[in-house]
Parts: structure tokens; sequence; C-alpha cells
């Protein structure tokens, strides 16, 4: 691991992260489906798609928040994450193909867990596409390993 | 043009269903790492969104058609312990609740992973805007 690896004592509340974009390709939707098994016709049918409110094909919204967990490895230096303990989520957009989505992140709350070597790092997440619009918004609790 | 689907009217509150499992392979690790650039902490770990995403298809191995989703709305998660490559996950699910709307409703769909051992995994709440029967799901 590392060097760079920051431990729970490490990381500011209230720092803020911007990650690199990234376009969603139709290669990313059919991926997707083969690895998830969601083959929903929101995803899959483009004939179909055409008559729906979109137009189009839309991105599943479990893609996007896949991206996005790796869009902050590339935006925040990395933590010693020992793992994610959950999430509260809203999809509000749809992303389509071609689409370029972004993370806004910020360090929203930090709190120690029972086991004296780790704690629990709240960050407020923010998908943005190419016209800043939020697609999708929500919290993470990662928890993170403490420096002794 | 309509598609087959559980509607909003079809679907009964607190009816519990199984799917059918699914094996977490290195292979679905290495393409999910691939696909969204998320290191793993070490070789076997799974990453717990890949586990969650993996989960989503399991619903369409079922007899049933699934649900008629407008709109994915949200959801509230729990991470309970770690998957391993190897390990068998299925998932159980109840719906808590349905409210109707003008257009559709929402339903919100306790979930729960399980895996070989019995073990709860991963669980928590999925909403989702689900059409009535008349409407064109999107």
């Amino acid at each position: 691991m590392s060097e760079q690896r920051r431990y729970f004592q490490e990381i500011p509340l209230g720092e803020e992260y911007e990650s690199p974009g990234r376009t969603v390709t139709e290669s990313d939707l059919v991926i997707f489906s083969g690895l998830s098994g969601d083959y929903n016709v929101l995803h899959t049918d483009a004939e179909f798609m055409k008559q729906s409110i979109f137009g189009e094909r839309i991105a599943h919204g479990l893609l996007c928040l896949a991206i996005q967990s790796g869009l902050f490895n590339r935006a925040a230096t990395e933590y010693a994450t020992l793992g994610l303990a959950g999430l509260r989520w809203k999809f509000k957009a749809p992303v389509k193909i071609g689409d370029t989505i972004r993370l806004r992140a910020k360090v929203a709350a930090k709190k120690d867990l029972d086991k004296p070597d780790r704690g629990l790092v709240t960050i407020e997440r923010t998908i943005v596409n190419q016209r800043d619009e939020v697609v999708q918004q929500g919290e993470t609790d990662l928890i993170v390993e403490k420096r002794r | 043009m309509n598609v087959k689907g559980t509607y909003f009217e079809d679907i009964e509150v607190d009816k519990i269903r199984e799917t059918p499992a699914i094996t977490v392979t290195e292979t679905h690790v290495s393409l999910y790492l691939g696909l969204t650039r998320e290191p793993a902490a070490a070789p076997a770990d799974v990453p717990a969104f890949l586990v969650l995403c993996m989960s989503i298809g399991l619903g369409w191995r079922v007899k049933e058609p699934p649900l008629a989703v407008l709109a994915f709305v949200g959801l509230d998660w729990h991470i309970v312990r770690e998957v391993r490559v190897g390990d068998t996950v299925h998932g159980r699910s109840r719906i808590l609740s349905k409210r109707p709307r003008r257009d559709g409703g929402f339903v919100v769909d306790e979930r729960s992973l399980i895996d070989q051992h019995g073990e709860v995994v991963q669980q928590g709440k999925f909403t989702f805007l689900v059409a009535k029967r008349k409407e064109v799901p999107a």
C-alpha cells in the first residue's frame, strides 16, 4: 500500500473534492447489463426507448453509482479505507449515452466507532453532468483505519 | 407498445420473494474494476457495490415478471459483512409500502442479500416509481 494513504485522523472535516469527468458510453451500459444481469428495456432496447419520455436508452442508476466510486478514488488522496458501511442515495435525473459525469464530494462528518482502531467518515456526494445538472446525490459512510 | 411487468396495482405488500443465487467470481471483480476503476483493498475482496449491482439482476431470474419500473428513486443501504470471491449470494425481498401517484406509484422494497451460510451480507430499502397498468414504462 502506498504511503500516501490517509488515516482517519488525517482526513479534515469539510475537505472538498472534484473528480475528472467520465463520459458514459454505450459499452458501459452493455458491460454493466452483462455484469449485473439487469436487462431492463430502459438500458437495452433503443427502439422502445425512442417512444419513452427519455427518447433514448438511459444508464443504469447503479452503473453511475459504481462509476462515481471510482471517480472518488481519482479525486481524493487515498484513504486507509477498511470498508463501506452504508449509503443513502437519490437518483435525480437520467444519464444518457454520451453524457459526461463528474463527482463533487465533501467530508461531511467523522465519528468514532466502538472498535478503537477505526472511525466512520461520511462523504456527501453529488454527481453532475456536462450541463452541471445534478443527476445523483447522497452520502456514503466509509470505515477508515486510525493511525495508532 | 407495452412490456410485460408487475404493475403498481399488482404489487402485494408484505409478500416475500426469494431469488436464485449467484457465485461471485474473480471475473466479476475484474470486469467491475475495469468498468469503474474502483480499487480493491486485497485481491480476494469484492467491492460492496459490485455485490449490490449483481443483486439487481437476480430479480430478473424469478418467475414473476419484473417490476414495471419508471424510475429508480433512491436507496438506503447497509453493508453488514464483507463478501469474498467464491461466495454465493441470493436476495430476499419484501414490499414494505406502496403509495399511488397520478402517474404510477412509489414502492418501497426491503431487500437482504444472503450468503451461502445464510448470513445477511447487505440489506436496505430501494424506492421505485412503478407504472400503473395502463402506462408505458419509461
